[in-house]
């Protein structure tokens, strides 16, 4: 298990020392070289290199039975009622099926027989039907040992999660237990047409570098896909499916809920069509007013960046970004905000991004599609007066 | 080009005001973008000897950029980078006066600046600057948007002043544009003057001529009234001027390369006595310090109640082993982690001998840590303001009232505890930090009422004296202004104040420029 | 009381470039640092002991330089300090990375609370904690905000969705805690000299008793089969007179964009 560096083929371009994460390579005599010590095997080296020099030499443990296992699986989660992205994963699921061949199940614990229909209509074959009381809590022990059952007598090829708070804890668990891996926060899910293993592609580094993993020899090839970023199917109530319904016991665990309290914030950001954002090149705080005002102007909800959450100039549900709310608005109007990659990941539903920033080379740009370099309290007034 | 002079309307009522939060009034203001347009400007207002106030990043405390009536010329538009120099392996940079500091912290850090427009020889400069190693520009207010221009105006400092000094050595040339629309052009080590006497030559052809105040300068950190010595370099006469000879349009600042490692440690000690000989003993013993900064137990007493409100400050450390004591923060920049080692071991040994323990201390070497103790050091100054804010609501005059005098070595403990005696006699809140390495430290009254506030000013123009007496200056750091203006006539007499404005008349003779700034505007008539 | 906390050495930034001439990926990390939520898990270990008593071990696996960040871990306040370091260990996915976490949490004996940031900042994928509870068939909660401990059980609290959950977990137990929990202590000037002498043990697969066939790039499922970077799908265009925004305002939001 090592790096590989084929030193008749290297040319010495050092492509792969500058793009090195751990500064673990270097040019030794004109050759590239590795650090076995900061090493980690990552492998941005391999993709880096123009002339195919480099390589991880791969001792594989023997392939388990893949064969036996089929279809795609979906695990339909709930939060009063079932969750939008169940959907959406139910969607894709059926897009992959199709490719390969099979059919798509989706996994409802603790749901209804109209929420199994939906799932139907919105492309399942098949809807497992956990009526487990344990299971009407989001709570991981008794959903892991409900799905690891299933999956062990079932022995599906795929196993899609939502990317959602509940979704990342549960997933790791069952991927524990059923010793396979797991792709978090995919955005893109295909098939490759010559393996037929499933592609899963996810930001890694903050979202500044995409990476494409594959799971090989381990079943069910499992992922976590991002909320809002597959499109909703179109129900079609004309579709029929198989609905299973599951009472076996399932293990409820050490974990005890003593109390569900709804928040219900960041929905007016998530479900906001118009919005205008600001961030630090607001200047003052009392700039602050303008934003709203824009906004209310527009029909909009006024959302910021985490630096005014920082400095208390608005509180968290107005945070747009990684760990705010993702937004996708049909249209942003982004003032004073430089566009740090957390911010621009939770904007990249937006469909249409005005962006207005002093500073010529703002990454913001970078996501906009109109691009405004003037100052953002200005441009508010500006906006307000025009728009009287 | 009348339209460069616009009248003044309500749109620009931002550029009344400064960071000393008092309001002036203007009848017109200009955004020149050259120093060719500065010069149209100023010989327009020179026919009719309007008064002119310059302003940068209004970020001063002392009111030097507030107006009192007039024009305004506000040089925030004049922000480029005109070019790098490089001389036996120093880096020098040209700059507009209202490059804002935390975008000039930015270029140097990313070696990136918007070269349009820039020499060869700037370009071959940038290139052996991008692999060499990292550089800064020291001079570190806390306000970060404060322009480049003002912060010469007022020879600005801040906590690394400790060790690298005020703007003032940083600053290698410079030129300015005289009321008249002449305009001068210094480089360090060209012009001096003769003894007190001194001629200037202009570009336009000409000299101004005459001679210096003969006042002895404190022998302190110092930003009170012109710098005046024998035989000075003329260039030290635009720095720390406020605005009063002329308009600086060019400014050239030395860049330092970045020390290794830099280190912060702020150790807790039980009283304000304890912390003025920790910091003596750490100026004397540590060699690597670069900053040496002080919190009186109100300032922590005001941090802990904003941090218990939580917002911004609730991310503040947890302060409960500071106890009812004060704290003392010195920054380490070293060459080697060796030598930081060292100095954090012996600044752990003066604490204890100060009555401090090393368990009740805090190290920051990590951007992490040191971003920790920034936003503990920050909030400092900035919840003493928002508490003055809540007072101003029931009093609306109530203003902050901080002090910025320095005294020389081996008169802190005597100073300090003439302020906490005076301070109990009157019975006032107040916090107290800054710069406890050069014997600065800014006391800030927080006045409850508006008696408070008019003893508060007494107060201070007592101290002044004080401070004199003791070879102090009255502003250390913020420049005169108008704010200190009565201050600055205790410390220097009013007979080396007329010097001062017969100076100021060499270069302005119709006394346009900073109205008000230094001299009290009824002294000028 | 003893809490076992689980650190990694991660990159200061993230940043990312693409040199335009040679189209290879350049990365500019800066120092490595302790990812800031396991800082967060470490300050609510110390918080633990000062409360109940006890000891505090940082485990980490990675580079032998990593242990540098373990000694500032000990400068916080850890007692103990073990790095998992072998070349048996490199390219691990994160079902590796989470069995060779079990076989060194087993090597440093039994313990009440194992704490873990919610993510990694350079891989933010939130799996090592659950994979670990997994393996150690321990109870756990992911994305803690709120700790409360009476020695035998801990009651904590997340957010998933919409809703606040309010959880009780009997001991030993795994948590995953966000940056909400606490604001983490800077070292002492005691704690950096005495974490200069502390010893950082370093231990290899086969001393933690690791299957190496278990570890590293052999024991990971997942495979990374290409990296790049992302593609920016928007043209910008740029608005120069500020007076046409009202206008173009106007036709996005009537439908044209």
């Amino acid at each position: 298990m090592a790096l590989v560096i084929d030193t008749s083929l290297c040319v010495g371009c050092g492509a792969c020392v500058g793009g090195c994460p751990n500064g673990a390579l270097e040019l030794v005599n004109g050759c590239a070289a590795v650090n076995e010590d900061a090493c980690v095997l990552c492998g941005v080296c391999v993709q880096n290199c123009p002339v195919g020099a480099i390589d991880i030499r791969r001792e594989t443990a023997s392939p388990d039975n893949t064969a036996q296992h089929r279809d795609v699986w979906v695990f339909a989660q709930r939060s009063e009622g079932l969750a939008e992205v169940s959907l959406e994963l139910t969607g894709l699921a059926r897009r992959l099926a199709d490719s390969k061949g099979q059919s798509v199940t989706a996994l409802l614990g603790g749901g209804t027989q109209d929420e199994a229909d939906v799932l139907i209509a919105a492309g399942a074959d098949r809807v497992i039907l956990g009526v487990q009381p344990a299971l009407q809590n989001q709570l991981e022990a008794p959903y892991t040992d409900w799905i690891c059952r299933l999956a062990a007598q079932y022995k599906p090829e795929i196993l899609l999660f939502g990317a959602t708070a509940f979704g990342r804890s549960l997933a790791p668990c069952v991927a524990a237990r059923l010793g396979t891996g797991l792709t978090a926060d995919c955005s893109v899910l295909d098939i490759d047409p010559d393996t037929g293993l499933l592609r899963q592609t996810r930001p890694a580094f903050g979202g500044n570098l995409m990476a494409t993993i594959v799971t090989p020899h381990h079943r069910p090839q499992m992922a976590t896909v991002r909320p809002g970023v597959m499109p909703l199917p179109v129900p079609d109530a004309a579709r029929r499916g198989e609905i299973i319904t599951d009472s076996e016991a399932v293990a409820a665990g050490l974990v005890e809920l003593l109390e569900e309290v709804r928040s219900g914030g960041g929905s007016a950001l998530q479900k906001a069509e118009i919005i205008v954002s600001v961030g630090r090149g607001i200047g003052q705080r009392k700039n602050m007013k303008l934003a709203e005002e824009l906004a209310a102007k527009l029909g909009g909800v006024m959302g910021v960046s985490r630096p005014l959450v920082e400095m208390g100039w608005a509180t968290q549900d107005r945070q747009i970004g990684q760990t705010g709310t993702a937004v996708a608005p049909r249209l942003l109007i982004a003032c004073g905000i430089s566009g740090a990659i957390q911010h621009l990941a939770g904007i990249a539903g937006a469909e249409t991004v005005i962006a207005v920033n002093t500073d010529p080379n703002a990454p913001i740009f970078g996501a906009a599609d109109y691009k405004v370099v003037a100052d953002a309290a200005d441009t508010l007034r500006a906006l307000i007066d025009a728009l009287a | 080009m009348e339209h460069q002079i616009i009248p003044y309307c309500d749109l620009y009522a931002a550029y009344l005001r400064d960071e000393s939060r008092t309001v002036g009034t203007a009848d017109s203001i200009s955004f020149p973008r050259s120093e060719e347009e500065v010069r149209q400007i100023l010989r327009m207002l020179h026919e009719t000897g309007t008064s002119v106030t310059v302003q940068g990043g209004r970020t001063g405390l002392a009111a030097a950029a507030v107006p009192r009536g007039g024009h305004i010329m506000a040089t925030g538009g004049m922000d480029h980078v005109l070019g790098l120099r490089q001389e036996n392996g120093r880096f020098f940079l040209t700059v507009q006066p209202g490059v804002v500091l935390l975008n000039l912290r930015k270029m140097i850090a990313k070696k990136e600046f918007p070269t349009a427009g820039w020499s060869s020889e700037s370009l071959t400069a940038l290139e052996a600057f991008r692999t060499a190693s990292a550089h800064f520009f020291p001079t570190d207010p806390t306000e970060t948007t404060a322009a480049i221009g003002g912060m010469a105006a007022c020879n600005a400092s801040g906590a690394r002043s400790f060790r690298y000094g005020p703007m003032r050595p940083h600053i290698t040339a410079l030129r300015c544009v005289l009321a008249d629309g002449r305009t001068v052009a210094l480089k360090r080590g060209q012009h001096f003057a003769d003894g007190l006497s001194f001629s200037l030559p202009t570009l336009e052809g000409g000299a101004v001529e005459g001679t210096l105040p003969d006042y002895t300068m404190p022998r302190t950190k110092n930003a009170s009234g012109y710098y005046a010595a024998p035989d000075m370099d003329l260039i030290d006469l635009f720095i720390g001027s406020d605005g009063t000879l002329g308009v600086l349009t060019e400014l050239e600042l030395e860049l330092l390369p970045l020390p290794r490692i830099c280190w912060g440690v702020t150790v807790f000690l039980p009283d304000e006595e304890a912390a003025c000989r920790y910091a003596e003993a750490v100026r004397a013993q540590v060699d690597c310090a670069a900053a040496i900064e002080y919190f009186n137990s109100g300032a922590l007493d005001i941090l802990r109640q904003r941090k218990a409100q939580g917002g911004v400050f609730a991310t503040l450390p947890d302060l409960t082993m500071a106890g009812d004591g004060a704290a003392v923060f010195t920054e380490l920049h070293c060459h080697t982690r060796e030598q930081a080692m060292s100095a954090v071991k012996t600044l752990g040994t003066l604490a204890v001998q100060c009555g401090g323990a090393a368990e009740k201390s805090w190290v920051a070497r990590t951007e992490t840590e040191s971003e920790t103790l920034r936003h503990f050091r920050h909030a400092v100054p900035e919840s003493v303001n928002s508490l003055i804010d809540e007072r101003k609501r029931v009093y609306p005059g109530i203003t902050k009232m901080g002090s910025d005098m320095s005294v020389p070595n081996g008169r802190l403990l005597e100073v300090t505890e003439m302020y906490r005696r005076t301070l109990g006699e009157e019975g006032f809140q107040y916090a107290s930090w800054g710069h406890i390495g050069d014997n600065h430290i800014h006391v800030n009254i927080l006045p409850r009422d508006m008696d408070e506030h008019t003893r508060a000013k007494q107060l201070f123009l007592r101290w002044a004296g004080t401070v004199t007496e003791m070879g102090g200056a009255v502003s250390a750091e913020h420049g005169v202004g108008k704010l200190k203006a009565p201050f600055l006539t205790i410390m220097y007499g009013q007979a080396h104040i007329r010097q001062m404005r017969q100076l100021k008349r060499l270069f302005d003779p119709k006394m346009q420029l900073g109205r008000g700034n230094l001299f009290a505007v009824e002294d000028e008539a | 009381m003893r809490t076992i906390v689980c650190v990694k050495q991660v990159p200061a930034s993230n940043e990312v470039r693409l040199d335009e001439k040679t189209n290879t990926i350049i990365r500019d990390g800066g120092e490595a640092v302790i990812n800031p939520f396991d800082s967060h898990a470490l300050e609510a270990a110390l918080a633990l002991k000062e409360q109940f008593g006890g000891t505090v071990a940082v485990l980490s696996m990675g580079i032998p330089a990593a242990a540098d960040m373990l000694r500032q871990c000990v400068a916080r306040g850890a007692d103990e300090a073990l790095l998992l370091t072998d070349r048996a260990f490199a390219g691990a996915d994160t079902l590796a990375t989470s069995y060779a976490l079990s076989k060194g949490i087993e090597s440093l004996g039994d313990f009440d609370l194992l704490l873990c940031g919610k993510m990694a900042v350079d891989g933010d994928t939130a799996q090592i904690g659950p994979e670990l509870a997994t393996r150690l068939g321990l109870p756990h909660v992911s994305d803690v905000f709120s700790l409360e401990c009476d020695g035998a059980a801990v009651t904590v609290q997340r957010t998933l969705g919409g809703c606040v959950q309010t959880l009780r977990l009997p001991l030993p137990a795994v948590l995953t805690v966000t940056r909400e929990l606490n604001v983490p202590r800077l070292p002492s000037i005691a704690g950096v000299l005495r974490a200069e002498e502390a010893e950082i043990s370093c231990r290899s697969a086969a001393q933690v008793g690791a299957d190496e066939t278990q570890c590293g790039l052999k024991g990971s499922p997942t495979q990374v089969v290409a990296t790049f970077l992302p593609q920016r799908t928007r043209t910008v265009q740029e608005v120069t007179d500020t007076a046409t925004l009202p206008a173009i305002i106007h036709h996005i939001i009537k439908g044209g964009a």
